[in-house]
């Protein structure tokens, strides 16, 4: 964890984001407080704050005063709009630009993707 | 050491360290005290026992007193200053843990010399010491009273003798030490005075004696409490701005 | 109730060198502080200033809103661990431990428990024990001290691998329990930069930047390929490097949106930087200024 560069409480918010899409984290679950965001990542925990604080911010996590963190009821919903924009742009971007740079034909890469598709299945 | 409050801290500190340097000290005393009884004993087998052994330990003290107050001062400043003591809450504690020391050792050196005076008595010797050519007994009981209680004093001289040349030699490494040449004489010169006489370490430094001479005992005093004064304002100067060394790798 | 700390045009001189010049430094009361600069840059003569080790040639340091010299309310809440401590070398582990208590706020409990947990022996001389120990007892008065700024200064040194980990852990777990300002001046970057919430770098004796953690860790990065295209886009380089027609470049800018695609259009790989090299970049002798 928190090598790709980006700060490391993005990197915890977008780990957030992802067990949420996942179903680790459930609507309305709590989530673990700062302090213990902090121990268990070895972090400080006014970066662990700044997580949660972008998530509250976003809508994904509310606060509840004195009880802790909570995830949204909307939140699975709200996030799967931002998944798939971020995956047209972190993922499918790149492959088409390193298809075009490599010569690789888009049918064939769609070929590939269907097939692929059909093994998962 | 329990916590004590801010304000008391520096009070505190300088008594403990008395109590502790007495403690870390305390079998030298005891080998003194033997020795002093011990080797009259073994001179009588010979000679006439004249002389007062324990005044030559007292005399050994007053040296040994100047390494304690500029020994502790060197090693203790830095190591005190780094867990959050301020200069001059350190100058203070210095100068009570100098007052308890002294007194202590003089009180030692009280009794020690009346626990001689009963011992040479019961034994027929005569408790005395030297001036110049001749041995002078010490006297009437009140005499070595009188003689026992500036003891304290005394060693208050030397312990900030020594202060100033270990705070000297901490704040500046190569040259500090350099302060023993004026100060030195100085101290020990009243000392000598002091007793118009000859006790032990290089005779020559007792050249201000001389001059002293025709001066009473209170004069003296006077002037060892203005040296002391003065030391203790010195040292504290020194102090004042000193900064820690830094260290090497 | 931690401690802020100010420094407004501080400079201090070694006889005719000038070891820090023209210092202005705002550290906020509860966070922590990684110090970074290179060796002589004027760390220690830094943390020196701030703790009241010395005194300044000219200059103001405030630490908690009070002027630090010879103030024994504030000292006595200040600590500053240099690397093999401060100690009397004849005394045992357990009077240096004691010695601590001269600081109303000292935890001798807590110093014990620390000194068992990192098996540092209390009957032992200090001068007895090993260089990594040494550090380690150093480090255990340092945490026992519960002070409000703590400035660890080259602590590490000595400490094995893992106990630095366990050193960091107890430190961030001290620091939870008990929020105060916490300064770790270090040359092992990439080891602290979790921990840290502001870094300030100085370099030949001044602040070369003050920034939080995210500005440095958003600041640095490489692009590499074609060297034309590198060159293309006109980016200003902290450092390069070359390999036949490949160009890999170093900068210390955020790159917005635009030199992002341009580069990618370019077939331009961009990288990131760690705290570490970019602040090796950042204090090369042989940039001018920065």
């Amino acid at each position: 964890m928190f090598d790709d560069g980006s700060p490391i409480y993005r990197q915890i918010a977008d780990q957030i984001k992802a067990e949420i899409m996942n179903g680790s984290l459930e609507p309305g679950g709590k989530v673990m407080s700062t302090n213990q965001y902090a121990a268990f990542y070895q972090i400080n925990p006014a970066t662990a704050q700044k997580a949660f604080r972008e998530l509250v911010d976003e809508g994904v996590l509310y606060k509840q005063r004195g009880v802790g963190m909570f995830v949204a009821e909307d939140a699975r919903d709200k996030l799967s709009a931002d998944f798939r924009e971020r995956f047209f742009e972190r993922v499918l971007a790149p492959l088409v630009r390193e298809a075009r740079q490599a010569g690789i034909p888009l049918t064939d890469i769609i070929d590939y993707l269907k097939t692929q598709e059909g093994a998962l299945k | 050491m329990t916590a004590p409050s801010l304000a008391k801290r520096q009070y505190a500190l300088g008594a403990g360290l008395a109590g502790s340097a007495l403690n870390y000290f305390k079998y030298w005393v005891v080998a003194a005290a033997v020795l002093c009884f011990v080797v009259p004993f073994i001179v009588a087998q010979y000679a006439d026992v004249q002389l007062s052994a324990w005044y030559y330990a007292v005399n050994c003290g007053k040296w040994f007193t100047a390494f304690v107050g500029g020994g502790f001062a060197f090693t203790l400043l830095p190591q005190y200053v780094a867990a959050g003591l301020t200069r001059r809450e350190f100058a203070v504690s210095q100068a009570v843990f100098g007052v308890v020391w002294s007194l202590c050792l003089g009180a030692i050196g009280f009794a020690g010399l009346f626990a001689e005076r009963a011992y040479y008595d019961g034994l027929g010797w005569s408790q005395g010491f030297d001036v110049g050519d001749t041995v002078v007994p010490i006297g009437t009981a009140a005499d070595t009273a009188q003689f026992a209680a500036y003891l304290p004093l005394l060693f208050l001289s030397y312990f900030a003798a020594g202060t100033v040349i270990g705070v000297a030699s901490y704040r500046w490494e190569h040259t500090g030490w350099l302060l023993v040449v004026p100060i030195l004489p100085i101290v020990f010169g009243l000392d000598v005075a002091l007793y118009n006489t000859e006790p032990v370490g290089p005779g020559w430094i007792g050249f201000l004696g001389r001059y002293l001479d025709g001066m009473g005992r209170i004069p003296v005093a006077a002037a060892i409490l203005l040296a002391t004064v003065a030391l203790a304002i010195a040292a504290r100067r020194i102090l004042t701005d000193i900064p820690m060394r830094s260290k090497r790798a | 109730m931690s401690f802020s700390v100010t420094l407004r045009d501080v400079s201090l001189n070694y006889g005719a060198e000038a070891a820090l010049s023209g210092i202005d430094l705002d550290l906020e009361a509860g966070k922590v502080y990684g110090l970074l600069g290179r060796n002589g840059a004027g760390k220690t003569s830094l943390l020196s200033l701030i703790a009241a080790f010395r005194k300044p040639t000219s200059g103001e340091i405030l630490v908690g809103g009070e002027p630090v010299w010879e103030n024994a309310p504030i000292v006595s809440r200040v600590a500053l661990i240099r690397e093999g401590g401060d100690f009397d070398d004849t005394e045992t582990v357990k009077d240096t431990i004691e010695s601590g208590g001269i600081r109303p706020s000292f935890d001798a409990e807590y110093a014990y428990k620390l000194a068992d947990r990192f098996e540092v022996p209390v009957k032992k001389r200090v001068s007895a024990l090993s260089r990594g120990k040494r550090s380690v007892l150093a480090a255990i008065c340092g945490l026992a001290a519960r002070a409000e700024l703590t400035m660890f200064d080259e602590v590490h040194l000595g400490m094995d691998a893992p106990t630095r980990d366990a050193f960091y852990k107890e430190l961030l777990a001290e620091y939870m329990e008990r929020p105060h300002t916490l300064v770790l001046s270090t040359h092992l970057i990439d080891e602290v930069a979790n921990y840290l919430e502001e870094v300030v770098i100085v370099d030949r004796g001044r602040v070369l930047r003050h920034a939080d953690i995210e500005t440095f860790q958003g600041m640095g990065a490489t692009l590499t390929g074609p060297a034309d295209a590198v060159d293309g886009l006109g980016l200003d380089a902290l450092a390069e490097q070359r390999l036949g027609g490949t160009k890999s470049i170093t900068v210390a800018a955020a790159l917005d949106a635009d030199v992002r695609s341009r580069a990618a259009a370019a077939g331009i790989e961009i990288g990131p930087v760690g705290l570490q090299d970019l602040f090796i970049h950042l204090t090369d002798p042989n940039r001018n200024g920065a």
